[in-house]
């Protein structure tokens, strides 16, 4: 399960965004959208932990695994300082992946900040073309976009703070992305997580269905430490929920099994 | 290939390497990297009378050559650890030798859960009585940095049970040893340490505190040399079997602990790292002790200081 891993290419698209692409042939064969992996990088010395990272492209033919970060911290920085020919040790893929999206059905891909990562491979797989509502702080956080629309998936911006696309909340796009008919579409999310339970009542609402990608700080990636949990609907609780550890049982989640109190 | 086997009084292992509660779950998420069975003991995360969410998130935290954490002690309760398959019957299927880690809020909720896995006690070979979690408010380090109180929980737990007992103790004390002592004379079989040490980390852009619970139990290789003492005092404070944790990575460094006098070793925090890190443990142990030519690893426990 865990794979010493070649770095191919470790390149930068736009600011602190990075694209890494490791040659890891058995993870790339099983790979599914919406999975993650956890990766050990190899040049922290003083730091122990792995850093989970969503499975961004797999080629299962090329054998190559493609990973979209920010350098937000240690882990990332020294990450970013890694080069093409030195190895990094990879556990995966993990996690519960989006369920596989269906012909005929509209796949409506709502991501927030760099949540545009983890569903490109599904964006990818999907037998239909949709549409990706992105959105992000600033014009300088959009990323992807044109990996997006080379797929054929249109793709419509919304920035806090107005310099690009509408100016407000993703979420705000949804409504007008959707056909009338609900059942011929499908929603599904990653980003921040407010954002994503704002996605996930609005859907509910709007009688569409919905998955979102959650998480919290990762550590063993395995279902055994109980750090990364996120709150589900859980009717045998008194509390009516209960925490689901979203390395094992998620990251994804159907927006009804998750826990919006 | 050397002799791995130790005798903890009461209870044999087929090697010195055990998993540290709370760093394994119940077993069941490791067998796909390794047959848990191949430990010296599988130790499960702590089980209370009841199912308990434990604390908010964000419940870890890296520092330096370590980690907080702060979980809380989510667990199913002990009707469903002992009949849900993902928990005890797993175990059971397994073969694992197994120490059950109970916890509570008051001395009688320990008593419950020892009599409940005492009426049920195949595949279990002990208990790990956990008076030294610093997450939660009521229960654990509360009973375990006072002697007194501690004394009482273990012999209430003793009175519950005929399972051997291990107590789980905590570095936050000023005299180790009297805490080892203090759990030999009130009837446990073994004493564990150390548990996790109090900490705290802030987050200076948001000035908010790293994990949600503000506090929380501080282990990882920065903690190991306080861990090698503390065992090193507390073997030399009782006659009952020490069993040596914090921050153990690689089998030098449970070498150690065992030169310390610890009789059995507990791997924790690097299993996060290296989801076969007790394994290589294991090997690692056997590796040194051929290269230096011992027969057992019963010729290195307590080899410093004796």
């Amino acid at each position: 399960m865990d794979s010493d891993c070649i770095i191919l290419k470790n390149e930068c698209l736009k600011g602190l965004y990075r694209r890494i692409v490791f040659s890891a042939p058995d993870i790339a064969k099983q790979a599914q959208a919406g999975q993650f992996v956890h990766v050990k990088i190899t040049a922290m010395r003083d730091r122990i932990l792995r850093r989970p990272f969503s499975i961004s492209d797999a080629d299962p033919e090329a054998g190559t695994l493609t990973l979209v970060y920010k350098i937000v911290g240690h882990g990332t920085e020294e990450l970013s300082r890694m080069r093409p020919g030195e190895h990094c040790l990879i556990l995966g893929p993990l996690g519960r992946p989006y369920s596989a999206p269906r012909k005929g059905i509209r796949p409506v891909l709502v991501a927030g900040g760099y949540g545009s990562a983890a569903t490109y491979l599904l964006a990818k797989r999907c037998p239909e073309k949709g549409v990706l509502l992105l959105g992000a702080r600033s014009d300088a956080d959009l990323i992807l976009m044109e990996d997006y629309q080379k797929l054929g998936f249109e793709v419509r911006v919304a920035t806090n703070d107005g310099t690009a696309g509408h100016r407000g909340f993703v979420t705000e796009l949804l409504e007008d992305a959707l056909p009338v008919d609900r059942k011929a579409c499908f929603v599904y999310g990653c980003g921040p997580e407010p954002m994503l339970l704002a996605l996930g009542k609005k859907a509910l609402s709007l009688g569409v269905g919905a998955e979102l990608s959650l998480d919290q700080h990762m550590c063993c990636g395995v279902g055994a430490c109980f750090a990364c949990v996120v709150k589900v609907k859980d009717a045998a609780s008194p509390d009516g929920w209960r925490y689901s550890r979203s390395c094992k049982e998620g990251p994804v989640y159907n927006a009804e099994e998750v826990y919006y109190g | 290939m050397a002799d791995l086997r130790v005798d903890l009084g009461r209870i044999q292992l087929k090697n010195p390497v055990m998993t540290a509660s709370g760093t394994f779950g119940y077993g069941a998420e490791y067998e796909e990297f390794f047959p848990v069975s191949e430990l010296g003991a599988v130790v499960v995360k702590g089980v209370a009378p009841w199912q308990s969410h434990g604390n908010p998130t964000p419940r870890v935290a890296e520092v330096t050559s370590g980690m907080l954490n702060a979980i809380g002690l989510q667990g199913p309760g002990i009707e469903k650890f002992l009949h849900d398959e993902h928990y005890m019957p797993f175990l059971r299927k397994s073969e694992a030798t197994t120490i059950v880690n109970i916890w509570g809020k008051k001395i009688e909720d320990y008593c419950e859960v020892a009599r409940r896995l005492d009426e049920d006690s195949e595949g279990i070979a002990a208990l790990e009585i956990n008076v030294s979690c610093p997450n939660v408010k009521e229960g654990g380090i509360a009973f375990g940095t006072d002697t007194k109180m501690m004394g009482k929980v273990v012999s209430a737990v003793r009175k519950a049970t005929g399972l051997p007992l291990i107590t789980k103790l905590s570095p936050n004390v000023t005299k180790i040893a009297d805490f080892a002592k203090a759990a030999e004379d009130a009837g446990s079989d073994m004493v564990s340490l150390i548990n996790t040490i109090p900490a705290m980390a802030i987050d200076i852009e948001t000035f908010r505190p790293k994990i949600a619970n503000v506090t929380g139990g501080f282990s990882g290789p920065a903690i190991k040399p306080i861990a090698v003492r503390m065992v090193y005092e507390a073997a030399h404070a009782v006659r009952i079997p020490v069993i040596g944790m914090g921050g153990i990575t690689t089998g030098e460094d449970a070498v150690e602990f065992l030169l310390a006098g610890a009789k059995a070793v507990a791997v924790g925090t690097a299993i996060f790292a290296d989801p076969m890190a007790p394994v290589k443990v294991i090997r690692g142990i056997n590796d040194y002790l051929d290269r230096k030519g011992f027969k057992s690893v019963n010729d290195i426990i307590g080899l410093f200081g004796r």
